[in-house]
């Protein structure tokens, strides 16, 4: 069929289109002759351009078909036996929207950041980045398989660790992006077993083998343990990059990198990744009323702490960053109540607008002496908050239990703490342990002396 | 008794410290000042020596920008010679080695040429993969290679390897240098240095910083702290008493700590902290320095709150250094004991014994740098000895003496002493440049004859105007302007038609007596209400939305509702800026026509707006401003039939740096009501009739015409338009089109400094351009503000009329020859001089220094609390201005050139201290221009030297687009034909 071979063809592009800009900006830069600055942002730009107009021309085409799913079979990883890992994409009702809405925004972002990162030393590595987490991101929501949402979701991760780090001369960005990465790794083991799992279910990563009909309608098609059990391991996984209690504390350090690099990750797209993999696997999440349980207690608690913690934060990033972590949360709740276009369409709303707010965050003294001239005073901001009517001594209990961030490092700390030292003292073991080996025989430069 | 004595001490320690933390206030209000205003009282080039070593910073470029800029002959070789010749370290008649060498000698070389600065660790790399000790360097002058060869018969390899074998020799018997390093007073330095990973300000910093934030705040948050009113330590020990949760290691002890220390006032508490950190008396000063030196940002933001309680945005808080200081120590302290207790230091009841005891013994075990070892020596003395031709012969020949004053004279000419000195020649070149210029223009220059029957133009001093001057003088003889400081001696509280709160226009160190209120026109009352009721209600919603989206119900709600919608303007802002501004003015302009307005500036009985000012100015303070300004810029007589008076600011987006573009003799704020204020007194019959009395004359067929420059989007808008009379309205019109012609002609200047603006543009693209930079959220160089400033020309515009200084210099008038007693000359100076250093110096310092003294790049800077910006979510504020800033800056101290006799220019300077310790203590250069002969001296060692110069030739071009155009480097001056005023030299106006 015609139609079906253009739509794969579409879909294809989509993916080839950022990662053939990350190739024609990367490999100069490799060779050490990086591209000027205009031939980048052209070239990643263009990129995101074909990608986007794909991704609306599919849009328009499988609408025409009345949003029946198209599956790109781009060859297959390994098989054994009746095992089998394939590389699948899916063109559906919910990819295609996403795509749409990922790339245009990180078209946008090119060209902002084109005239932002001007002369900035790093200005390549930021496009190499940009064009690498925009091909991880594709590959993420174009995945028709487990793998190759895995695949996609780590090159999401590093890229956002590594504009984290993008000022690695400053400590404090560095220590930024190792907090959001190790707390990546560690939720990333949730997908990673899932995977497993999967496989040793259906004998396949395919999505298709494990719910069927299309999404939104989507059925579950395996046991209703084995659906919990994945279904909890996803949302083990969604936490870390979505930033719920106990994870959120590497998102307001987040806001190292230079601006339209936080507005993209932690306004848009990367904060949005967990609740697409949850959106992708609703059907499990019918399946599973414990998953689903787990995920609106979660929610709601990370948006009231979210919600608490924002109130008090005084510079704009930290405060856009808890704001984004409030509706980021809402819309696990609203995932865990089983709906699902609502979340589809409050995660395009909300990245849409938070992400003009963090592009436009360095000129809210701008837009604060506009607003204070509209209104003919100062904004009454601090006058009122919900807990006015308590006790002075209560309520400065709360204000410092929000200003501490609601004691999130220093209970995880207590947590970490002791692995921290027990993995330092096996370690010194270990050095003392090789240390004695080292001594039954003769060290290279004494025999040579 | 004895305890009142020791908190007097720390209130003088902390009076003493304070000197030292950046003095810039919050950054709504950017003023420009001398980052290193508390050294101004010692001479330049050792205040920025010691400051660098308190602070940490950088005195002056890097040793490899000046060797570049001695390889691309921005400094000659003739610069240094010159300096070092000045230079009282290198007498003319000092020798070295035995006599062999001069000083100087030795010195030119090793400006000329660098030295391998080599480490223990890389010499030996270098000594096996390179031949450095094989050949003799390539780069040797040639009469040194001459006497190297000759001592070894033309062998070079005889001669290398022979010096270099001398040399390792001498090294042998000559000891080694031990350089001592001041020893820190800080635990947490001394303890960095024992163990790398225990730095105890990574744990206080982020609580500092939080609190400290949270404190200040001055709308961010929507709960601001409670008890803040209180002050700053009465609220911390109150917060952080009780343990509401898990703490981290470090501040478990914290609360009990906090509990002890109830009730306390912050003083008691600062000496308590410090007798528990156990340090001595002697120490006291230089620790309380240090432990606030280490969050400077914050604590220099506490003190400004503390000093200047109405220069707060919203809420002023009752900020004290004190308190400050007493939460840092507990901190500190207690940060210190858990550091002690990871080192193995058992830390008892009494702290106080053993913090003293760790602070003693860590002091004792603090390394002393070694200087280099003696590999690094002997290629050092083989590489210097080469340059100096001395042979491996000579060398041996020295005595132990010899060889080591030889080898203590190279040391001491260490890199800080070549920067000084590299430093010194690169301005001399840039002085040579400009005052070569201005002798060399002085023979093409001649006044106005009579007055221009076009336009006098009255600018601000600032140096972004010398550019639009110059266009508007290349239009013809009819032409000429004037500048002075750009409030237009119109100090004032001024409160805009759409302002909800008056602000001082002004320089920060006067205090307006009177306040100045736009209305709306009669006509227009009904309307403008109407308007600003729609305006209210539009800007309550925008708020609520704004604010309302980052909550959690109200955000929950409508974001998935009407945060798609969020698009369009995401879209438009950031793919068509222009257009999105464009249509945005034009929908404002709709919703309510431009309202008619005009100023209530005479004085009335009205309740003024800002307690202990009047409201409004009466006729004879009208006519002693009015008088001030003509007298200031020597206008006095023979006026045109328009005179334009025309301030400046500046708008931009996405930049928390925007009021560091405005006019700084506005006190960053914006000229323009300060010149339709002046521009409204000078047409007022009542005002000319006193003036009139008092012998100036102003004709009634001269009309004054207030406006604004708009310095990054080049516009110029004009007020009072309507009210012209018939008999000038011709000649506004004309004006109003000149000053269009020339606002292009200027963009198309400014834009060939934009690496992203094409050499190509025509002007009209060209102000298309700078229109959409003003307008971009994304540009973050909207302008380039002061950047390159560094002349500044106080005299008549005649004489530089016609001369091409690539916006860089402050163009004042004044006129000699109405200024017998040269009162005039030191009021002026008094105004323009810090105003003009200040920003000069501010712009120095940030580039020498872009993370020490300046703010660092802009990218990751994040707005905190409306009073600063920080780098990402948690750093210190940083002060200074942005990297993109000060990008194309060459820093250079500020070039004053005094169009008066020296003897009138000292003693004006003499009356003006502030000018005084300035000139005398080299923080400007300061150069009198005799006012008839053209001779220039330049001052020095308290008095006045003729200046000599190279007598270059100016180059000469008809137009200044000819000299600027396909460049974008820095331009030398050059004679611009067109500009000169003649009859001939332009088209007419």
């Amino acid at each position: 069929m015609t139609s079906h071979d253009t739509v794969s063809a579409l879909v294809v592009v989509q993916l080839a289109a950022p990662a053939a800009t990350l190739a024609a900006i990367g490999l100069p830069a490799l060779l050490g002759r990086p591209l000027t600055e205009r031939a980048t942002t052209r070239i990643v730009g263009g990129g995101f351009a074909v990608a986007f107009a794909a991704a609306v021309s599919v849009l328009g085409l499988l609408g025409a078909r009345g949003f029946a799913p198209v599956i790109v079979h781009t060859g297959t990883w390994f098989a054994v036996g009746h095992h089998e890992a394939t590389v699948n994409l899916v063109a559906d009702a919910l990819s295609m929207p996403y795509v749409c809405f990922s790339t245009g925004l990180c078209w946008l972002v090119n060209s902002f950041a084109g005239k932002y990162l001007h002369r900035e030393p790093g200005f390549t590595r930021f496009f190499i980045l940009l064009a690498l987490f925009g091909t991880g991101m594709n590959l993420m929501v174009l995945a028709d398989s487990i793998d190759v949402l895995f695949a996609g979701w780590e090159f999401v991760g590093i890229s956002s660790a590594l504009l984290i780090g993008f000022f690695f001369e400053r400590r404090n960005a560095i220590d930024a992006a190792l907090r959001a990465y190790t707390t990546y790794r560690i939720c990333d083991v949730g997908l990673l077993v899932a995977a497993v799992v999967i496989h040793r279910a259906v004998g396949s990563g395919d999505f298709g083998r494990l719910f069927g009909a299309d999404w939104p309608a989507a059925t579950c098609l395996v046991s209703p343990g084995t659906a919990t059990v994945v279904s909890l391991l996803l949302v083990f996984a969604a936490l870390g990059k979505t930033a719920q209690v106990p994870f959120s504390n590497w998102l307001p350090r987040a806001m190292e990198g230079p601006t339209p690099s936080s507005a993209i990750f932690y306004g848009a797209l990367s904060i949005h990744a967990g609740a697409y993999v949850l959106l992708r696997c609703e059907a499990l999440l019918d399946a599973a009323p414990v998953a689903r349980a787990a995920l609106v207690v979660i929610g709601l608690g990370s948006a009231l702490h979210a919600s608490l913690v924002g109130r008090v934060q005084t510079d704009l990033k930290s405060m856009l960053a808890y704001a984004s972590m409030a509706q980021a949360s809402l819309i696990l709740v609203e995932i865990g109540l089983g709906w699902r276009v609502i979340p589809l369409v409050h995660v395009v709303g909300h990245a849409v607008l938070r992400s003009l707010q963090i592009l436009r965050s360095p000129s809210a003294l701008h837009d604060r002496h506009e607003l204070e001239a509209a209104i003919g005073g100062h904004p009454d901001l601090g006058s009122w908050s919900p807990l006015s009517w308590l006790p002075a001594r209560a309520q400065a209990a709360i204000y410092r239990i929000a200003l501490e961030r609601g004691f999130e490092e220093p209970a995880v700390m207590g947590v970490v703490g002791p692995i921290v030292r027990l993995l330092e003292r096996l370690a010194t073991a270990e050095r003392a342990w090789v240390a004695w080996l080292g001594e039954k025989r003769p060290r290279h430069d004494e025999r040579r002396a | 008794m004895e305890s009142t004595a020791r908190h007097e001490e720390i209130h003088r320690a902390l009076e003493h410290a304070a000197h030292f933390l950046p003095a810039q206030g919050p950054i709504d209000v950017f003023i420009h000042h001398n980052t290193l205003h508390a050294f101004e009282a010692e001479a330049f080039e050792d205040a920025v020596v010691r400051a660098a070593r308190l602070l940490g910073t950088e005195p002056f470029l890097t040793e490899s920008r000046y060797r570049a800029e001695l390889a691309a002959g921005r400094i000659q070789e003739a610069d240094i010679d010159a300096v070092l010749a000045a230079d009282s370290s290198c007498p003319a008649d000092a020798v070295v080695a035995g006599g062999l060498v001069r000083l100087r000698d030795l010195y030119r070389a090793l400006l000329l040429h660098p030295v391998r600065e080599e480490s223990d660790a890389s010499v030996r790399w270098t000594l096996t993969e390179s031949d450095v000790v094989e050949i003799l360097r390539p780069d040797l002058p040639a009469d040194a290679r001459r006497r190297l060869l000759a001592a070894a018969a033309d062998d070079e390899r005889r001669a290398a390897s022979d010096l270099w074998h001398a040399c390792v020799e001498a090294v042998a018997t000559i000891p080694s240098v031990v350089v001592r390093v001041g020893t820190p007073v800080r635990h947490r330095d001394l303890i960095l240095a024992v163990d790398p990973t225990l730095d105890t300000d990574a744990l206080v910093h982020p609580l500092l910083i939080r609190f400290c934030a949270a404190f200040l705040d001055q709308g961010v948050a929507s709960w601001a702290m409670p008890g803040r009113d209180r002050g700053l330590w009465a609220a911390f020990a109150e917060l952080y008493a009780g343990r509401l949760g898990p703490l981290q290691a470090w501040c478990e002890r914290l609360p009990q700590a906090l509990r002890e220390a109830s009730g306390m006032a912050a003083d008691e508490c600062v000496v308590r902290e410090l007798d528990q950190l156990g340090i001595p008396d002697e120490h006291r000063e230089a620790f309380i320095t240090q432990s606030l030196l280490a969050l400077r940002g914050w604590a220099g933001m506490i003190r400004q709150f503390e000093e200047r309680p109405d220069r707060t945005p919203v809420a002023a808080v009752p900020a004290r250094l004190v308190d400050f200081l007493a939460v840092r120590l507990v901190c500190d302290r207690i940060a210190t004991e858990w550091a002690a207790r990871r080192l193995g230091v058992r830390v008892g009841a009494p702290a106080e014994a053993t913090l003293a005891g760790l602070w003693w013994e860590l002091r004792d075990r603090y390394p002393s740098r070694c200087g280099p070892g003696s590999v690094c020596r002997a290629l050092r003395l083989d590489q210097v000895a080469q340059l100096v031709g001395l042979s491996g012969g000579e060398i041996r020949s020295l005595d132990e003496n010899e060889l080591l004053r030889f080898e203590h004279a190279i040391a001491a000419f260490d890199g800080t002493v070549r920067r000084r000195l590299f430093h010194l020649a690169y301005e001399r070149r840039h002085r040579i440049d400009v005052l070569d210029a201005l002798c060399a223009h002085a023979s093409v220059a001649r006044p106005l004859a009579e007055a221009p029957d076009g336009v006098q133009w009255l600018f601000c001093i600032d140096e972004r105007c010398e550019s639009f001057r110059r266009h508007l003088e290349e239009l013809g003889p009819g032409h000429e302007t004037f500048g002075t400081a750009g409030f237009f001696a119109v100090p004032m509280y001024y409160r805009g038609l759409d302002d909800w709160h008056a602000t001082p226009l002004c320089p920060i160190a006067i205090r307006p007596g009177h306040t100045v209120v736009e209305l709306p026109s009669a006509e227009a009352v009904t309307r403008h209400e109407r308007r600003r009721s729609l305006r209210r209600r539009y800007g309550q919603l925008a708020g609520s939305l704004s604010n309302g989206s980052r909550t959690l119900v109200r955000g929950g709600l409508f974001t998935p509702v009407i945060g798609a919608l969020a698009a369009i303007p995401l879209v438009a802002r950031v793919a068509f800026p222009r257009i999105a501004a464009r249509i945005g003015s034009t929908a404002a302009g709709i919703a309510g026509r431009r309202i008619p307005t005009r100023l209530d500036l005479e004085r009335s009985d009205a309740e003024p707006l800002v307690a202990g000012t009047q409201a409004g100015f009466a006729i004879h303070e009208m006519a002693a401003i009015v008088r001030r300004v003509l007298e200031d810029i020597g206008l006095t007589a023979r006026f045109a039939p328009v005179v334009a008076v025309v301030g400046h600011g500046s708008t931009s987006l996405n930049n928390p740096h925007e009021s560091a573009y405005d006019c700084g003799a506005c006190g960053g704020g914006r000229g323009g009501p300060n010149a339709r204020a002046f521009a409204t007194m000078a047409n007022d019959p009542r005002v000319r009739e006193r003036l009139a009395a008092e012998g100036l004359v102003i004709p009634a067929t001269t009309r004054f015409v207030g406006g604004m420059l708009d310095t990054c989007a080049t516009t110029l808008a004009w007020y009072d338009v309507d009210t012209v009379p018939a008999s000038h309205r011709d000649r506004v019109a004309a004006l109003v089109a000149a000053g269009e012609q020339v606002a292009a002609a200027d963009a198309h200047e400014r834009c060939r400094r934009f690496e992203t603006a094409r050499l190509d543009l025509t002007p009209a693209a060209a102000r298309a351009h700078v229109e959409a930079r003003s307008v971009d959220l994304a540009q973050v160089r909207p302008e380039l503000g002061h950047a390159t400033n560094a002349v500044c020309i106080i005299g008549r515009r005649w004489r530089t009329r016609g001369l091409f200084l690539d916006r860089r210099a402050f163009l004042v008038s004044y006129d000699p020859a109405t200024d017998a007693d040269g009162s005039i000359l030191a009021r002026t100076l008094a105004a323009v001089g810090p105003v003009g250093a200040g920003i000069n110096l501010e712009y120095y310092f940030s580039t020498v220094d872009r993370l020490g003294y300046g703010s660092g790049t802009k990218l990751p800077h994040n707005i905190t609390g409306l009073v600063g910006v920080m780098d990402g979510h948690a750093s210190d504020l940083r002060t200074g201005l942005p990297w993109q800033m000060v990008e194309i800056h060459e820093p250079v101290r500020l070039l004053v050139v005094v169009d008066a006799p020296a003897d009138r220019v000292r003693a004006a300077v003499a009356q003006v201290p502030a000018v005084e310790r300035l000139a005398v203590n080299r923080w400007i250069q300061l150069v009198a221009w005799d006012p008839n002969g053209g001779g220039l001296e330049v001052f020095a060692d308290g008095g006045f030297q003729v200046y000599e110069g190279e007598r270059r030739v100016l180059p000469t071009v008809e137009r200044s687009s000819d000299w600027y155009r396909g460049h974008r480097e820095h331009l030398p001056p050059a004679c611009v034909q067109a500009a000169l005023g003649r009859a001939e030299g332009g088209g007419g106006a």
